[in-house]
């Protein structure tokens, strides 16, 4: 798998503690980038304000810089454009309204 | 930006409340028998009540704010430092002021005035972080408007002390009902629907709601407390039920907010500490609609105003602390022992962390408790009063291990 894939499957592996989802499948991760050893991961939160801001952020931060071959971490946090449920997979919706 | 708070600060709070909730429990129960006659302007009553608004209700809010102010507002706590020395102060003074209230209201006054400067302490911190906020939202004013009352509740209650101990300056009754509410239904509720605006879409995962009636409910609830407290010094009833009918209104409109968030949430089942807060939304909305049709019809009897005070604390105000603190604890206890790990290794969900099982029962044991009191009160059926009590006792107790469980895990 290319450094850019692994950095996505680790994404897939940081859980939203309150929903208990994965935060790709939710929808949060905009944007990931690979240059060298340098990944910058630009995602969202579901509400601006949400109490789990740095414990989310910190824990990209962490899995991402657990890979072999990243160096260093860029965690940036946007809000535009603001999450909507519309990013969410299906498997997300599903778990939401069954779980 | 890192903003939020070191957990000890805001875990001691919460500690020191759930604490406080049984020994209020245990000191009303001690009183059963004051309270079975109605008599509520006694010793183990006055001690038992301010333990539990005070030692458990303004302690928690204390604690849930240092917690929350920052992340919902982005701007970090002015000063830490000061917060752990405000914190020492309060306990102390609450402590001493609701012990002395019980054995010798006499020098409640010295108690009480080590409380209001721990309490000012708080207001301060709280301005000052206020301050650094750079765009005020609609909660911004729910919680200013919140600190406003406690400030003016803490006021009235140092007057109410005073008169205990020295030469009376102001009308005992009039000042006892401004104090209660300010401090009930200024500084609870206000604060109450203010983080609601913030928790009810964050806990549901609720999107593209618009939150509509916010400011008029704002706007109408604060013009229902001027007019509520003027009309106990003018002694006009009239006033008194314009300002019980604005404050149903300013609590539907809140309602018909949260309403609608509710309906379109994305998480279909909410969990049972939640719901239980939700529920106590529809108490809330009960009692302002009772208290409202009785000032209407004139009901002036003080065993009914006593109950339906009673049925405002306990059914809105603190049974929404307790289902909150059910959430709010197992987050801090998650991020402080696992936050770091998130991502490194399989870490628990907060819904793990809890018993919701034993959530329900608990729930349902406090409402079945203070039904019970109410009807045993109302009708002055001294068993009935003694047995509700005591298993309003008993259930704070089991509530107090089974929170406090949470940080075994
Ligand atoms: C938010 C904080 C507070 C709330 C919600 C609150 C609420 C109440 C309530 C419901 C009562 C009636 C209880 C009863 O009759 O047994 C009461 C009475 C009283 N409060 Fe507070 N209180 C608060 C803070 C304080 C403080 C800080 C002081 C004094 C420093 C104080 C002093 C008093 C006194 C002396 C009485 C008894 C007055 C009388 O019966 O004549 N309170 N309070």
């Amino acid at each position: 798998m290319s450094l850019l894939g692994s950095v996505k499957a680790a994404l897939f592996e940081v859980i939203d503690p309150e929903l208990g989802i994965n935060i790709v499948d939710l929808g949060l991760i905009y944007d990931v980038q690979v240059e060298g050893n340098h990944a910058k991961i630009t995602m969202t939160l579901t509400t601006p304000g949400c109490p789990l801001h740095d414990s989310i952020t910190n824990g990209v931060k962490f899995r991402v810089n657990q890979l072999k071959g990243i160096d260093d971490v860029t965690v940036d946090l946007v809000w535009e454009p603001a999450w909507s449920p519309d990013k969410m997979s299906e498997r997300a919706k599903e778990k939401l309204h069954f779980g | 930006m890192k903003s939020e708070t070191n957990i000890k600060l805001p875990l001691s709070f919460i500690i020191f409340g759930i604490i406080a909730f049984v020994v209020a429990q245990s000191t009303l129960f001690f009183g059963h028998d004051f309270i079975a006659n109605g008599q509520f302007r006694v010793p183990p009553i006055w001690s038992g009540s301010h333990f539990l608004l005070l030692g458990f209700a303004v302690m928690i809010a204390m604690g849930a704010m240092y917690q929350l102010v920052p992340v919902a507002f982005l701007t970090p706590i002015w000063n830490e430092k000061f917060g752990a020395v405000q914190f020492i102060v309060t306990a102390l003074g609450i402590t001493s002021f609701a012990i002395l209230l019980g054995v010798h209201a006499s020098y409640a006054i010295y108690g009480g005035a080590i409380a209001i400067i721990g309490i000012l302490m708080f207001l301060f911190q709280m301005l000052k972080t206020l301050q650094a906020q750079s765009k005020k939202n609609v909660m911004s004013y729910f919680v200013i408007g919140a600190l406003s009352a406690l400030f003016l509740a803490i006021i009235a209650g140092f007057t109410l002390a005073w008169n205990f101990s020295f030469t009376p300056f102001v009308s005992q009754d009039p000042m006892l009902f401004t104090h209660i509410t300010l401090g009930v239904a200024g500084w609870f509720t206000l604060l109450i629907f203010g983080f609601s605006y913030k928790l009810v879409p964050m806990f549901s995962l609720s999107h593209g709601f618009s939150m509509k009636w916010a400011k008029p409910a704002f706007l109408t609830y604060v013009i229902g407390l001027v007019l509520l407290i003027g009309s106990y010094w003018l002694e006009t009833h009239s006033i008194q039920t314009v300002g019980w009918i604005l404050l149903c209104g300013g609590f539907t409109f809140f309602g018909l907010d949260v309403r609608e968030i509710l309906t379109k949430r994305l998480r279909r089942k909410l969990d049972k500490p939640f719901a239980f807060a939700v529920f106590a939304i529809g108490i809330g909305f009960f009692v302002h609609l009772i208290a409202a049709i009785l000032s209407i019809a004139q009901v002036k009897s003080p065993t009914v105003w006593s109950w339906v005070v009673f049925f405002y604390i306990m059914g809105w105000v603190i049974a929404s602390i307790l289902g909150y603190l059910y959430k709010i604890i197992p987050f801090l206890w998650w991020t402080y022992k696992y936050s770091e790990r998130i991502g490194k290794e399989k870490v628990p969900t907060l819904k793990e962390m809890i018993n919701e099982k034993a959530s329900v029962i608990l729930f349902t044991l406090f409402i079945i408790s203070i039904i019970g009191l109410t009807i045993g009160g109302l009708y002055s059926i001294g068993i009935v009063v003694f047995l509700f009590q005591g298993l309003l006792t008993i259930t704070s107790v089991l509530y107090a291990i089974s929170v406090l469980k949470i940080f075994f895990i």
